[in-house]
């Protein structure tokens, strides 16, 4: 009997601890932008291009500015997945070498949704990928008139 | 006037973001029965955002150097002041790397970047010219293509970092497509006027060369395959000996197993036509077989072995590890 109340016990501590994270990295992800300077749409290429770090402006002249959640949070190793179908560490490199050539901005990392919306909030140009939206002074951004990835 | 223009274009409301990493290397050699332990050059990497539009770059290394009094100097390799002015088209002034051919503008000083320990034998022999001073129009990810390209013009070979040497300008003309993901096609044209009495790597020219660079590359980094190979054809000539034509290519192949392990190999040739007077003329093959492994991105372990034939000098034989880092 207390093996099997001890077993229960292990079993639901073990789902409660790893379900959030597991259920964050498989979350879907939807794009935010500043709601000033950012287009509302987009198409889902043209955010590719502009998340690799390949546009340097929008359309209006606004730089261009990345904001990301940390690669080693679960919603940063969702997005290193899902939108860039890099790993962490492959997703840093692509980007240092990037940045030691001259040719591109790195991202802003956050460890906090809250800070990333913040900042997305008020930079001009900024755009980032969040599992949700709770911040009404920043934009969804429809990708291919979709509002989740 | 000039101050007031200045001004003008700059935003004082913009925060300035400024990076500064640096990336080191050390070196174990086994070559000629005799064991050698070295460090190699100790980058330091600094950009910042000065305005909206402005933005800085600067590399310095430093190096070991026999014959400075202090065994080590300090080299400027970039200082590059890049203006934004309209989408991904950019002027840029300053001290590059002449964007000749996809290594010398992809690596530039950051060895844990390099797929292999050292550069290709093009670069080691001086067949290509790392640095250019000068200014330049550059154009990126343009179109469904991505067609990139970069104009510059710039104080020759011969010149110093704050002088050119003669009135001759050096021109570099390069275009490049990326038609799919991790692949990069690439050519350029480069020429120079070398004039007489010009001091190219320690020797003294002795008469005046028209030297003109075509070179055609093809990059591929994917998830599994790596694969870059890139040929240039020089022309150096003058009025009494011709014109002789050089033409140093090489290829490297890698195979990504479990993701952070990579086995590769690089060819390396070097073929000089008879007659040639500007280069070390020694007809030169190189194979070099080595396995990197990936810590992170910012650490990285390479093992190899390279077989050097020379017509002239002889064959050499050495195996090298390099730890590479980032910080």
């Amino acid at each position: 009997m207390k093996r099997l109340i001890f077993s229960t016990v292990y079993c639901w501590a073990a789902i409660s601890f790893t379900c959030p994270v597991t259920q964050a990295q498989n979350a879907e992800l939807l794009v935010i932008g500043n709601i000033e300077t950012v287009p509302s749409e987009m198409k889902k290429n043209q955010l590719t291009s502009v998340l690799k770090g390949e546009q340097q402006r929008w359309k209006n002249g606004t730089k261009v500015v990345l904001a990301l959640m940390d690669p080693d949070t679960p919603i940063g190793r969702n997005t290193c997945t899902r939108v860039y179908n890099m790993s962490g560490d492959e997703l840093q490199r692509y980007f240092l070498l990037l940045v030691f050539q001259g040719k591109a901005r790195a991202p802003n990392f956050f460890d906090s949704t809250i800070d990333l919306e913040a900042f997305v909030a008020k930079t001009p140009g900024a755009i980032g990928v969040l599992d949700q939206a709770t911040d009404s002074s920043v934009k969804i951004v429809l990708i291919d008139g979709n509002e989740l990835l | 006037m000039t101050l007031l223009i200045l001004f003008i274009g700059f935003n004082p409301a913009h925060g300035q973001k400024t990076l500064i990493k640096g990336f080191a290397e050390v070196v174990t050699t086994v070559q000629d029965g005799k064991l050698s332990f070295g460090i190699g050059e100790q980058d330091l990497f600094i950009t910042s955002e000065i305005s909206n539009r402005l933005s800085f770059l600067g590399e310095t290394v430093f190096k070991f150097s026999p014959s400075s009094p202090t065994k080590f100097n300090v080299s400027i390799e970039r200082i590059i002041l890049k203006y934004n002015y309209k989408g991904n088209h950019n002027l840029l002034v300053g001290k590059h790397h002449t964007p000749i051919n996809y290594w010398n503008d992809t690596y530039h000083h950051g060895r844990v970047f390099f797929p292999t320990i050292n550069r290709p034998l093009l670069f080691q022999k001086h067949i290509i010219p790392i640095h250019t001073t000068g200014l330049s129009l550059q154009g990126l990810n343009l179109g469904k293509l991505k067609f990139g390209y970069d104009i510059m013009i710039g104080n020759g070979l011969g010149s110093s970092d704050v002088l050119d040497n003669d009135k001759y300008k050096s021109i570099t003309a390069a275009v490049h497509i990326k038609p799919k993901d991790g692949l990069r096609i690439g050519a350029s044209y480069y020429h120079d006027v070398i004039s007489e009495g010009a001091e190219i790597h320690g020797q003294i020219v002795t008469t005046r060369i028209n030297q003109s660079l075509i070179t055609g590359s093809v990059a591929y980094f994917g998830k599994k395959f790596e694969l870059l190979a890139e040929s240039t054809l020089a022309i150096n000539s003058n009025d009494s000996t011709g014109s002789p034509l050089t033409v140093a290519s090489y290829a490297y192949a890698g195979l990504k197993l479990k993701k952070k392990w990579v086995p590769y190999i690089r060819v390396d040739n070097l073929n000089y036509q008879s007659g040639e007077f500007l280069f070390e003329a020694d007809n030169t093959t190189s194979f070099v077989g080595g396995l990197r492994y990936e810590i992170n991105f910012l650490a990285v372990v390479k093992l190899e072995y390279q077989y050097e034939h020379r017509e002239i000098a002889g064959n050499d034989n050495r195996v090298t590890a390099q730890f590479a880092i980032g910080f």
